[in-house]
């Protein structure tokens, strides 16, 4: 337990410093252990864009003021999401996660989830219309990683057709 | 968030991921990525800067279209400073 909380402090500070200095940044992105494909899946969007329903997905962990907020009590991370409805005012959500400093992002959402953006070009006729969004956080290591592919992410892919999504944007944190 | 993108292309859905580290991107490979080398936390530019935004939500978008090669990860090389943006003209795709 109080190893989990050093590990939390460790990985909430290399968040920080990871944000203020790129190259930092960068070098741990070139040593980060990720999962590795050789096989890449493929659709290709068909309908133009105007006509084209779009979900936004983010890993930054952003959730509705009302949801729970994102475990951060676990330092291998939380595989779970939550929906947030394409009509949600920015200053109904919020931000939990400790390894990113997020301070801009809770100032003009646009920068990471832009829902207010994606509602303006569904209004000017650029997109087709906006689906429910999702958000999950990153920094998900084993055992969740697992969980994530075969649990949560292929649910959130499950309620995207339901919805008939036609393309995802996706933005880190 | 490359992992994400994977399970939701796989289940028929295109997706394109705006990326901060093509490390990680090269590891993971989500079917079509956008590099910024912007800091965490800004993938889409600074707070306020609403030509920044559209300019990048606009590339992201353009590459659900352009890339035919599954993996490929595009490179803008769009500054984080010192770049001026205007935003987009059209916005009809293909």
């Amino acid at each position: 337990m109080k190893q989990d909380r050093l590990r939390q402090q460790i990985g909430r500070a290399f968040g920080r410093l990871l944000t203020r200095l790129p190259i930092l940044a960068r070098s741990w992105g070139r040593r980060f252990d990720a999962l590795t494909s050789d096989d890449v899946p493929f659709t290709r969007l068909r309908k133009p864009l105007h006509a084209c329903r779009i979900a936004l997905i983010t890993t930054g962990g952003v959730h509705l003021r009302t949801q729970q907020p994102f475990d951060m009590g676990d330092s291998r991370g939380d595989p779970s999401f939550r929906a947030i409805p394409a009509d949600t005012p920015a200053e109904q959500l919020t931000i939990t996660h400790d390894y990113y400093d997020h301070r801009d992002a809770e100032r003009d959402l646009n920068i990471l989830f832009p829902l207010a953006l994606g509602r303006e070009l569904v209004a000017r006729g650029a997109l087709g219309s906006l689906g429910t969004g999702y958000s999950f956080m990153g920094h998900i290591e084993p055992p969740h990683v697992e969980t994530l592919l075969r649990r949560t992410a292929p649910e959130v892919a499950r309620r995207l057709r339901q919805e008939q999504i036609d393309a995802v944007l996706l933005t880190p944190a | 968030m490359g992992l994400v993108a994977r399970v939701i292309e796989a289940a028929g859905i295109a997706t394109v991921c705006v990326v901060g580290l093509r490390e990680i991107a090269e590891q993971v490979r989500p079917p079509r990525a956008v590099h910024l080398k912007w800091p965490f936390g800004h993938p889409l530019g600074e707070p306020g800067n609403r030509a920044q935004q559209l300019s990048v939500i606009h590339y992201a978008l353009a590459a659900l279209y352009t890339v035919e090669e599954p993996g490929t990860i595009l490179d803008p090389d769009w500054r984080w400073r010192r770049e001026t943006y205007a935003e987009p003209s059209s916005w009809v795709m293909p």
